[in-house]
């Protein structure tokens, strides 16, 4: 029964942590003088009070979904990429060459934009992934280096190779490239449908097949893995290109259907997002992706509260925050030995028996 | 000044937030604790220091707030890993989401949405009476702000301790058999809570130096990998603060020498020279590989009674 | 002779489980006193609160007829109690001298000062008669030497009871006598020693009392030429020992595996391989005699294709085999029981069921479409087969591994190496930490699988165990083979005596 416990504890202890997160919020909403009920129902208004608002809320979850993916599949075999944010804004590059340089036009660009989308993002994936297979390095400092590279790289698209005038930004991709919306009145496209399925597919992928299962073994013990025949380095480079491909499939898809342009700022911060909601999903990809949800509501609604009652967006982002700062203290805790037989006693006293 | 000595002189005061927060690192990783959330410590303290330093109009009162906001952020992630055997590096990874989400909302809601910069004035420079009018060598190492020769101080400390003194060998006993450690009596928690304090400070100041010392301003995202940078240096460095102050030596060369060639122009896009300490960075992990020279029980939990 | 230590009533719980259950042990000034008792007898837990590290969950601690409370490790050493563990507590990147003085509280000062501690450290080691070397790297030490070191460590904190933790595991004979001769000088000068071990020879050799523990509880305290060892055996047993011989078979059968001149970091003398030229026939239990760290890890890791020859050649089947990867190996017919269950054998954060399939997800029993598709229940339903088959004690096939008993661990191993049908067995230390049941049943599946026609490899550093199962005994050296042996009737002073490289 013991596996049941512990998948009652992935749910509890998120769950507790957003609650504790946003009594925080709360606190923070009274310290600044509003009135946390007012704030938190104009939050939740901004993210689901209408058809407009639940599109806008799917729309900023999109990108959260993919590089959330991204950093799930990475972790679960073992490897710490951390530059989901890299490989999507290479995927978004990708995708802006393919639909404005190449001449074609229509869907057929747009399916192509997001195939060579994933590519990009699969290289600058497999990058760090060959470095440490091959050469032992730290793939978290190697892949947040190559973020910040990717980062510049846009830099350089934007207000130099395919500047758009005056204004450093590119050009728009052509309307008739974009990725359509799936309901009119609702701001969010086929994007969204493309990262729910993919994470379905993951989910299929890590726990359904014999693939997923040894790249899980081999995140839990590589050593195990190997002296049990798994082709451990050949699993943890496929890991990086899929991760990394993931986040390029979904910064195509965020240009595609979203942003339209390189600019600065795009994609700031998606990456290690992506980190915080992975971790508090539990690496599982379904419930990452309702994690992403969650943070993209908090996002959606924040604009709205703070029209309404003053209270600044980024108490929303401290919320977020909060709530990864507990989450991974708190599944700590559940771990801890003292802590299960603190359980363990406790039924006893009720007159439960947990053991079996 | 010609353009080597400019060079020289940016490299120094470009080494000089990396090697805080890498001593710093390297104070943790010799307790066994691998901290990866330099970055947010650093951006928190960035932040503090600049606030400080903004209201108060001293920059070592900055400075001194950036260490202490680095303190008390770094605890959240001691007692995590510590008392509850977290994993060092997904705790790190919070205090990388966090810290620089609360400093971001400290400076939105103290200075609202105004969007002109608020500005501070940076640490005067000390130079060294006669030392500094040695030809180069004085320009580069006695005519600096006291946070450079605070910064060198802390390097020829940290040698001396793990070397040379008794507290020093068992420091580094924690890190490398905690076990071992405590059952010669060394207060191996202790140790480990002194090492995030330790790290907590100084990439605090580390932080807290960019705005005081480097920039004027706060902007967010102003460490810009600094922290990642740092325990690049760290493993670079060997562990060692004589290999670290050369590791840093060498990113800060890289961030000074990509400056000059910007203003330079050579008609390539700038991006392609701030990339440079990020590839330096790269080729150089590429280069030492990844032989594990580190603290043995670095990263592992530690648990009292365990059977 | 006056009483130094008095326990009285001592119990330690871990959760539900007892490890010590009411213990009384008195320990005279100048005396030698034996702990005696099999694995997971509590002799080590009791030495752990005697050493600080663990806290009686019940019971008095009297020193020198005082009560006192060992709330730490530093202060066990200040009660001039000091331990030398069975894995020794020495840091490996530090150089003996460092070790030493490592944690020392009585000097004062903020520099080391190494003129005068190294002459303190000398001039100790001089009266005990020890050999030591205190600028070398621990890592660069023999396992004699280390333990010396360890000692000393103690000695140097002004031990008055030194605690040896199964000291004479890793040794060599000449080493044990080396140790015997320490001790003996350590009890003239009135140290009193507690000695854990669970070997009756050396036992009776150098005790002068013997307190015999078993499930956790003292049975009997005893002086030493009271009782022989069969009547020993039988109280830290429980039952009476019966001599329970295994068949032992001449077979010329085909080969399964054979090393030919194989080296692998040749002058390496304790992680390397020279030379090696060994046959495994079908139906036979080759037992690999050596003391740990005589290349052992290398041969095995070398049949199982974890590592790769660096001169040489391996065949396996009458072939030779091209590409060096376990896969490779497993995929003609070689199944492994590591040396370390947790980190090589076992995934253990994964479940029992996982762990018995982990090898045979793409199966056409366990899969559609070679892997695609993960036939669950099938899976759940041979796990539960095999818990039932291997007698793998249980609340669920999908508990997690790690939650199971090292004997339990063991056998999930088992049942997935044993049940792929393999042609060669390679078992590394397979009963190391077992209890006596476990380790029964560990020989005896080993033994079925021999009378299958198995070729079995067994290393152990448990030279009672080689001398019990193997048909024939190779002995291993600083990686060479220095002899080879019947299993019937082997010469055991001959053995021995190439053990030590002679």
């Amino acid at each position: 029964m013991r596996k049941g416990k512990n998948s009652m504890a992935g749910i509890v202890v998120p769950l507790l942590s957003i609650v504790l997160a946003l009594l925080i919020g709360a606190i923070i909403m009274v310290c600044l003088g509003a009135n946390p009920a007012t704030a938190m129902k104009n939050l939740a208004i901004g993210a689901f009070g209408s058809k407009p608002n639940i599109g806008t809320t799917l729309t900023k979850a999109t990108p959260l979904i993919f590089t959330s993916l991204c950093a799930c599949f990475a972790y679960k075999c073992g490897v710490f990429n951390l530059g989901g944010e890299g490989q999507f804004i290479m995927g978004s590059i990708a995708a802006i060459y393919v639909t404005l340089v190449t001449g074609i036009t229509g869907v057929p660009a747009m399916l192509l934009a997001l195939a060579a989308g994933a590519a990009a993002g699969g290289i600058w994936g497999f990058l760090p992934g060959i470095l440490k297979i091959t050469r032992g390095q730290n793939e978290m400092i190697t892949s947040i280096m190559f973020n910040y590279i990717a980062t510049l790289l846009m830099g350089v698209v934007y207000t130099n190779w395919l500047r758009d005038g005056s204004v450093p930004q590119t050009q728009a991709v052509p309307k008739e490239s974009q990725i359509p919306r799936v309901i009119t009145g609702m701001r969010f496209t086929w994007g969204f449908v493309i990262a729910v399925v993919l994470g379905l597919i993951l989910y299929y992928f890590l726990f359904r097949t014999s693939g997923g299962f040894k790249l899980r073994a081999v995140g839990i013990n590589a050593t195990a893995a190997r002296f049990n025949g798994f082709p451990v380095r050949r699993l943890m480079l496929f890991s990086f290109i899929v991760s990394g491909a993931i986040a390029g499939l979904g910064g195509s898809a965020e240009l595609l259907g979203t942003q339209f342009r390189l600019i600065n700022g795009f994609a700031s911060g998606y990456g290690f997002d992506g980190v915080a909601m992975a971790l508090i999903g539990q690496l599982n990809p379904i419930a990452t992706i309702f994690v992403a949800l969650f943070f993209a509501a908090l996002r959606a609604g924040a604009t709205t509260m703070q029209a309404a009652t003053g209270v600044p967006t980024s108490v929303s982002d401290i919320i977020q925050a909060l709530v990864i700062v507990f989450t991974v203290a708190g599944m700590a805790l559940t771990k801890l030995p003292e802590f299960t037989a603190f359980l363990q006693n406790r039924s006893h006293k009720n007159g439960k028996e947990v053991r079996d | 000044m010609n353009f080597v000595t400019n060079l020289l002189l940016a490299t120094v005061r470009m080494a000089i937030p990396i090697l805080f927060i890498a001593i710093g690192e390297m104070y943790s990783e010799r307790a066994g604790m691998v901290n990866i959330g330099l970055e947010g410590l650093a951006a928190i303290g960035s932040l503090v220091g600049f606030l400080m330093c903004f209201i108060t109009g001293s920059t070592w009162l900055g400075i001194f707030c950036g260490a202490l906001v680095g303190i008390a952020v770094n605890m959240i992630y001691a007692f995590a890993t510590i008392n509850l055997c977290a994993n060092h590096t997904v705790y790190g990874m919070a205090i990388n989401i966090f810290a620089p989400a609360l400093a971001s909302f400290i400076y939105r809601v103290y200075f609202g949405k105004g969007s002109d910069l608020s500005q501070i004035t940076l640490m005067k420079g000390l130079g060294i009476p006669g030392l500094k009018n040695i030809p180069l060598v004085g320009e580069l190492l006695f005519n600096q702000t006291p946070m450079v020769y605070l910064a060198f101080l802390l390097v020829i400390f940290t040698a001396v301790f793990f070397r040379r003194t008794r507290s020093g060998l068992n420091y580094r006993a924690v890190g490398e058999n905690p076990k071992a450690a405590a059952t010669l009596g060394i207060n191996v928690i202790g140790v480990k809570y002194l090492s995030c304090v330790i790290c907590g400070a100084l990439a605090g100041i580390g932080g807290a130096y960019l705005t005081t010392c480097y920039s004027n301003t706060y902007t967010e995202g102003n460490i810009a990998g600094r922290g990642f940078i740092a325990l690049a240096a760290v493993i670079f460095g060997r562990w060692s603060a004589g290999g670290i102050l050369l590791a840093c030596l060498f990113f800060g060369f890289c961030d000074a020498l990509q400056i000059r060639l910007q203003v330079a122009g050579l008609g390539i896009p700038y991006q392609f020279f701030q990339m440079i300490p990020f590839a330096a960075t790269i080729l150089a992990l590429t280069l030492i590989g990844g032989r594990k020279l580190g603290p043995k029980a670095a990263g592992k939990p530690y648990r009292k009674e365990e059977r | 002779m006056s009483e130094l230590l008095r326990i009285e009533h001592i119990s330690k719980r871990f959760g539900d489980f007892y490890a010590n259950r009411n213990i009384d042990l008195t320990v005279e000034r100048g005396e030698i006193h034996t702990l005696l008792g099999e694995n997971g007898a509590g002799k080590s837990t009791l030495m752990n609160i005697l050493a600080g590290l663990y806290q009686p969950t019940e019971g008095k601690i009297f020193l020198e007829g005082k009560e006192v409370h060992i709330e730490s490790p530093s202060q066990a050493v200040s009660l001039g109690i000091g331990m030398v563990h069975q894995h020794f507590m020495l840091v490996d990147a530090m150089t003996v001298f460092e070790n030493i003085i490592l944690g020392d509280r009585r000097s004062k000062g903020i520099f080391i000062d190494r003129a005068a501690r190294r002459k303190e450290i000398e001039e100790l080691a001089a009266r005990y008669g020890f050999q030591i070397q205190l600028d070398r790297q621990i890592t660069e030490i023999s396992v004699g030497e280390q333990q010396r070191v360890e000692i000393l460590k103690a000695l140097y904190r002004g031990a008055q009871l030194l605690i040896l933790d199964e000291p004479t595991a890793a040794l060599t004979d000449i080493e044990v006598e080396g140790l015997f001769r320490v001790v003996n000088r350590l009890k003239e000068e009135g140290k009193s020693i507690i000695f854990i071990s669970h070997k009756m020879r050396e036992v009776l050799h150098i005790s002068d009392r013997i307190t015999i523990l078993r499930g956790g509880e003292a049975v009997a305290t005893i002086n030493r030429d009271e009782m022989d060892g069969q009547q020993l055996a039988s109280l830290m047993i429980g039952r009476e020992l019966s001599e329970s011989h295994y068949e032992k078979r001449n077979t010329a059968e085909k080969t399964v595996a054979v090393l030919d001149h194989v080296s692998y970091h040749k002058n390496s003398k304790h992680n390397g391989l020279a030379d090696v030229d060994m046959k495994i026939h079908a139906g036979e239990i080759v037992g690999i005699a050596g003391v740990d760290g005589n290349g052992q890890t290398q041969l095995a890791q070398m049949l199982t294709g974890v590592i790769w020859p660096e001169e040489g050649h391996i065949q396996l089947k009458n072939s030779n085999v091209g590409v060096f990867d376990p896969l490779q190996f497993i995929q003609n017919g070689t199944a492994h029981v590591p040396e370390d269950r947790n980190l090589q054998g076992l995934v253990s954060d994964m479940s029992i069921a996982d762990n018995i399939v982990l090898k045979r997800t793409e199966s056409e029993e366990f899969s559609k479409g070679h892997g695609l598709f993960l036939k669950k229940k099938a899976i759940s339903a041979y796990a539960s087969e095999m818990a039932g088959k291997y007698d793998i004690r249980c609340r669920s096939i999908y508990q997690d591994v790690r939650s199971l008993s090292g004997g339990n661990q063991q056998k999930v191993i088992l049942a997935r190496e044993l049940e792929s049908n393999p042609d060669l067995l390679v078992a590394a230390h397979p009963t190391r930490g077992l209890d006596i049941g476990a380790t029964r049943f560990v020989r005896d599946q080993m033994c079925a699988a021999r009378d299958r026609g198995v070729g079995v490899v067994l290393i152990s550093a448990d030279f009672d165990e080689i001398l019990e199962m193997s048909d024939r005994i190779l002995v291993l050296f600083e990686g060479r083979i220095m002899g080879e042996y019947s299993g019937k009737n082997p010469p055991i002073k001959e053995i021995s005596m190439a053990m030590t490289g002679k």
